[in-house]
């Protein structure tokens, strides 16, 4: 408990965005996240680090409601966003899941050209009144993945035809479209190569302006390059919560120090 | 010898084969199955199947080949003058054949003796081969009963020649196998390769299938052609065979058959893909499972019923329903059979084969797809239209052409259900007909392989099978593009 | 609750409270439940055609199992019946069902009187109330019984089509009024046979055992040659598809190389499964009747065409069974030293056993349905005769098979027919549950999990 309070205070100055009070999940019988409690901030990137199964992603998708799609899943504790429990009975998940968009490990694009990609978001949510306004959206948000220049000559092409990286940043864009207000992003890079990692990384940096960014990463220097706030996952356990460079200089878990110093893998 | 007692005799032969060479293997190893090559099994069953297999394939071949070559000798010795053309030489022949057997099976039953036989006289030959149960169209005359002793005599003689050659080369092969054995001959490897060969002859088939299909219609095809103009065929509206008048001109145009064809297909698709499409997707994106499980196996129940089952329901109930609910009080036509009846009894035919084809497709849909739109805020209803259905769009679109495929070449439902009326006409309450119901009128009941009307129903089962077969290399081409795209 | 201002296009879907649904959202929601009803609607419509489907052939097709019939107490007089006088069937033989008409009609009469119930109806309207199909079946029971002559003996005959349907609903008065062939007093005549206990309805087992009957004798019309034919068929198709199928699969799955042939093959095999049954048929008729001179209407012909279309359904089956059966399995035998061939028939093949009997019983019962193919090589013909023993050249024999005598029976103009042709198809049905039945048990009994 020594832990949780060194987070509050740390944390407490700032405007609290997303608050887990509790959190428990089931995967059926299994037991994947084991009483949860966290507070991230606003406009700021949160890392989420650990050990593959420590239930990082797991944690992340609660954050939108992904894991309603998953039948055998059940969730417990409550996770506030601006205050608002999620799980009332009043949220409707597809207008949380505006409100917080999600970027996946394996770039997803749809088999659709790159425009229609991203206007998806905004047309199921009818943010646009007519094509220009459409077409306004595309291009913000092309420019907001720094995209734009790469794709603005290709615009009909299809999205599943560009390179690994292109199309993580086109899945940025599609997320960005809908205009979140916190961005959730499970191991981005992972399928990437290293200078698409870079501009990802780099993308990141900036959508922290606007947004408050959660990444869930297996690479430690990653965690360390792109986060304010690290917090380690370990077997369902939310282990320590921190200033990133708190966390990886001085952990105070020993169970975080060998994961940083890589006795666990 | 009659070909069921050489199969036996070269059956018997295998079998002391297969104990000789076993028994010589053992022999040559001094009684220690160790120190052969191969399990003495192998050298017995080594020694049987080189009895048998020449002189099985030899067997089979002179089989087929003999009647061809004797036929062909005894034909040149009836004059000219005995016939007009190839369909009375052809009667003539089984005349022939006719007495030719007659003879053989009295002289087998003592009716008559071999010299007897031999030097019969056409005059009173017809009663007494009725005596012994054979029929013979007509009288017997010189020429016949000339031809079939010499079919007798040729006939003879090859039965003779067959079983000497067929003996010869079981005997040989016993001989040379039985020498060949020792302790190091490699008897595992030759059975082996001759199962091989028997396996890949077995997939062949599938080969010859498709060869026998393509040229028994091929050939009648191209008969039909020499005594009907093959323009007339593809472009005349008009179907009207007749067949009693011979001489009158018959009309044989195949655009009312493929219109009255495409109608009812249309129809059945119109009522199949949206119930099929639309029940894959809830049965996929939406059921639980424990309906899923009530659900899909009843649904693959329908796939499962015989489709002269779906006939009689469009004949005793969907017909009549129609009839008297829809069209009798619109004013639209009074037949039972109609195209909408068989389209709507096909296109229930078809739910289950187009919603199992849909739901396969649907699930290959990649699960990141999915989380794609739900992550971005979409409604599953949302998701399913916008990404998952235009993801699999080229697999649904193959699933519909398969479907079209089925609807084109459905026999019974459009033998009883459609009519057989060929018109061209856009009220589906009409009677229509399409291709398959002419073939089966056109092939059933009398069928003269000479005439036009008859040698038509080639053609039209070639048309159909060029038409379906290209559906399906088309859609089984997007189906499997498709899949490579997901993989 | 507005969200795009003109000025600012963009702008968040959300910006009020996740805890109210705005309109939009609301409209998303209710299309998305419109959706789902579709889809429902969708499953549902295809059971209530299963359903419609079932319903209109049991009420159309289950009177096909019951009969009616009258029992009739015949003098069999022997003047008539066996002139010379020595109860020999052979020269009893010669009196032909025209000897016999008379002693039956003679029976009705006395019967009815006996009953104690009086009609006004002509002597011939009286007789057409029994079907004329029972003279040859009294003649039958005497000549299997030549000492029955001279007595008199009570004899279960069938009532006439119509007489039948009138007990099953089919006819009633006011059709009757309307019927040549029948008329209220002969329909109140059965009637009081059946007060008095003569007339009967019973379970209708030569429905299932008799030969078919002539198109004005639908009270005769049995599927014995019918059953018969499929079955034999079916056994053609068994012996020949399996080893073939199996032999086939084996090859292409274990041994053949990638190469063109292989390709052939493959590409022949899946479009064969969906060449129309139709065509099917005209090879067998060009190439087993016309070419190879088989006769016409043989179980060996429909068998044979049979077999070549389920060939690709036992072969697709098969070579997913030999998929499934792990490649450990294989380099288990190959690395103790057994020969390729040894390890597939040792040791693959018998694992896949049970997905390739599943598969072939599967094949089967589509076989045993199928229709048109067997339209064209001449089964449509009417057959009286059972066909001999298979080992006595019956598979040689005309006979027809089920799905084709509904066919047959659809053709004729009596509605009783239809009767018989839906319970033909109910039969047929039977057998098809049997199979499948048989394949899940199998599935369920042998499913093994690698």
């Amino acid at each position: 408990m020594n832990d949780m309070r060194f987070v509050e205070r740390t944390v407490g100055n700032e405007e609290v965005k997303i608050a887990a009070r509790g959190v428990h999940v089931y995967y059926g019988d299994t037991h994947a996240i084991k009483d949860v409690n966290i507070d991230i901030a606003d406009k700021m990137v949160t890392a989420f680090i650990g050990p593959s199964g420590c239930g990082k992603s797991t944690f992340l998708r609660c954050i939108n409601r992904m894991n309603d799609t998953i039948p055998i899943a059940r969730i417990e504790g409550d996770i506030m966003i601006d205050g608002e429990d999620i799980y009332d009975r009043r949220v409707d998940p597809v207008q949380l899941r505006a409100k917080v968009g999600m970027v996946f490990q394996k770039p997803n694009p749809f088999p659709k050209s790159i425009y229609d990609n991203v206007a998806y978001g905004p047309k199921i949510h009818g943010l646009a009144r007519n094509k220009a306004e459409l077409d306004e959206i595309v291009e913000t948000s092309l420019r907001r993945a720094a995209l734009w220049d790469e794709v603005k000559d290709r615009l009909q092409a299809p999205g599943t035809g560009l390179s690994g990286g292109q199309q993580q940043r086109l899945c940025i864009a599609r997320a960005v479209a809908t205009s979140p207000e916190v961005l959730l992003m499970d191991e981005p890079c992972s399928a990437l190569d290293p200078i698409a990692t870079d501009q990802v990384e780099n993308l990141i940096h900036e959508l922290r302006e606007r947004y408050s960014v959660v990444i869930v990463t297996h690479s430690m220097s990653q965690a360390s390059r792109v986060s304010q706030r690290t917090a380690y996952f370990h077997l369902g356990e939310m282990v320590e919560y921190g200033e990133t460079g708190d966390i990886f200089t001085n952990p105070r878990d020993q169970r975080t120090e060998n994961y940083i110093t890589g006795r666990i893998g | 010898m009659s070909p069921l007692w050489l199969l036996v005799s070269i059956a018997v032969l295998a079998l002391i084969g297969a104990v000789i060479g076993r028994r010589k293997a053992m022999a040559s190893a001094g009684g220690d199955a160790r120190e052969l090559h191969s399990l003495p099994n192998y050298y017995g069953a080594n020694v049987a199947l080189l009895v048998t297999a020449p002189a099985l394939l030899v067997l089979a071949a002179w089989m087929i080949l003999q009647p061809m070559l004797i036929e062909g000798r005894v034909a040149s010795i009836v004059p000219d003058a005995a016939y007009q053309d190839a369909g009375a030489l052809n009667l003539l022949m089984a005349d022939v054949r006719r007495v030719a057997g007659g003879l053989d099976l009295a002289v087998a039953q003592g009716a008559l003796t071999a010299q007897e036989a031999h030097d019969a006289e056409a005059t009173d030959l017809r009663a007494r081969l009725a005596e012994i149960g054979v029929a013979v169209g007509s009288e017997v005359d010189t020429v016949i009963l000339e031809a079939a002793q010499r079919y007798r005599v040729l006939d003879s003689r090859a039965d003779l020649a067959r079983t000497v050659v067929i003996l010869i080369l079981a005997l040989a092969g016993f001989i040379f196998t039985v020498s060949r054995i020792d302790r190091t001959y490699r008897a595992r490897n030759s059975v082996e390769l001759a199962v091989l060969v028997l396996l890949i002859g077995a997939s062949t088939i599938a080969i010859l299938t498709t060869f026998g299909i393509v040229m028994s219609m091929l050939f009648e095809t191209m008969n039909f052609f020499r005594q009907y103009p093959a323009s007339e065929f593809f472009f005349s509206t008009t179907w009207d065979p007749s067949f009693s008048g011979r001489g009158g001109a018959s009309e044989l145009g195949i655009l009312p058959l493929l219109w009255g064809t495409l109608y009812i297909s249309l129809i059945a698709l119109l009522v199949s893909v949206p119930i099929g499409l639309f029940a894959a997707i809830y049965l996929s994106e939406y059921a639980d499972k424990r309906f899923r499980g009530f659900a899909k196996p009843l649904l693959e129940v329908l796939a499962g019923i015989p489709t002269i089952v779906y006939g009689l329901f469009a004949l005793i109930t969907v017909g009549p329903l129609l009839r008297d609910a829809i069209a009798s009080p619109l004013g639209l036509g009074n037949s039972a059979s109609s195209v909408m009846t068989a389209g709507l009894v096909m296109g229930i035919m078809l739910i289950p084969f187009v919603s199992s084809l849909s739901d396969d497709i649907i699930n290959a849909v990649p699960q990141a797809m999915r989380d794609g739109s739900y992550g971005l805020g979409a409604t599953q209803s949302e998701t399913i239209r916008q990404v998952i259905v235009p993801a699999a769009l080229p697999g649904i679109v193959g699933a519909i052409l398969l479907a079209a495929s089925r609807a084109i070449g459905e026999t019974m439902i459009v033998v009883l259900g459609a009519g057989a009326a060929a018109r061209i006409d856009v009220n589906p309450f009409e009677a229509m007909t399409t291709v398959t119901v002419k073939i089966v009128s056109q092939l059933t009941g009398d069928t003269d392989f000479s005439s036009p009307e008859t040698l038509v129903a080639f053609a039209l089962g070639l048309t159909l099978f060029v038409i379906t077969l290209g559906l399906n290399v088309l859609a089984l081409y997007i189906v499997r593009r498709y899949r490579e795209q997901y993989e | 609750m507005t969200i795009a201002t003109a000025d600012t296009p963009r702008s968040t879907p959300n910006a009020g409270s996740l805890m109210q649904a705005d309109a939009k959202t609301a409209k998303r929601n209710a299309r998305e439940k419109r959706f789902r009803l579709y889809g429902l609607i969708a499953v549902c419509t295809g059971i209530l055609m299963l359903v419609l489907l079932m319903i209109s052939i049991l009420t159309a097709g289950l009177s096909a199992f019951r009969q009616t019939t009258i029992e009739i107490s015949v003098p069999l007089d022997a003047e008539r019946l066996d002139p010379e006088g020595n109860r020999n069937p052979v020269e009893m033989a010669s009196v032909t069902t025209f000897g016999y008409a008379p002693l039956l009609r003679d029976g009705l009469m006395q019967t009815i009187e006996a009953a104690g119930i009086e009609t006004d109806l002509p002597e011939g309207d009286i007789a057409d109330l029994i079907s004329d199909e029972s003279v040859a079946q009294l003649r039958a029971t005497v000549l299997a019984n030549p000492e029955l002559v001279g007595q008199t003996v009570p004899v279960e005959v069938l009532a006439s089509g119509r007489i039948d349907g009138f007990f099953k609903g089919r006819v009633t008065y006011e059709t009757a009024e309307l019927d040549s062939n029948i008329s209220p007093e002969q329909l109140r005549l059965a009637e009081a046979l059946e007060e008095a206990g003569l007339l009967r309805t019973g379970f209708n087992w030569r429905f299932i055992t008799a030969p078919d009957a002539s198109s004005t004798r639908p009270e005769a019309a049995g599927l014995g040659v019918a059953i018969l034919g499929s079955f034999y068929m079916m056994l053609v198709v068994l012996v020949l598809s399996l080893p073939i199928g199996v032999a086939a699969s084996i090859y292409l799955e274990e041994f053949a190389p990638q190469n063109r042939f292989t390709d052939l093959i493959e590409v022949n095999i899946s479009n064969l499964a969906a060449v129309p049954s139709i065509v099917f048929g005209i090879l067998g008729l060009a190439i087993f009747i016309n070419f190879a001179g088989l006769p016409q209407s043989a179980p060996i012909v429909g068998g044979l065409v049979l077999t070549l279309m389920t060939l690709p359904t036992i072969i697709i089956a098969t070579r997913a069974a030999l998929k499934a059966v792990p490649p450990s399995i294989r380099d288990a035998a190959l690395g103790i030293g057994a020969s390729k061939m040894q390890a597939v028939f040792h040791h693959v093949l018998p694992l896949a056993m049970p997905g390739i009997l599943t598969g072939t019983i599967i094949g089967l019962a589509q076989a045993l349905g199928e229709t048109a193919p067997l339209l064209l090589i001449g089964m449509v013909a009417f057959v009286r005769e059972y066909p001999d023993a298979p080992w006595d050249g019956g598979l040689f024999d005309p006979a027809t098979a089920l799905p084709v005598q509904v066919y047959n029976f659809t053709q004729r103009s009596d509605p009783a027919f239809v009767e018989r042709a839906s319970g033909a198809i109910i039969v047929l049905l039977i057998f098809l549950l049997i199979m499948n039945l048989a394949a899940i048990f199998l599935r369920r009994k042998f499913e093994r999990r690698w």
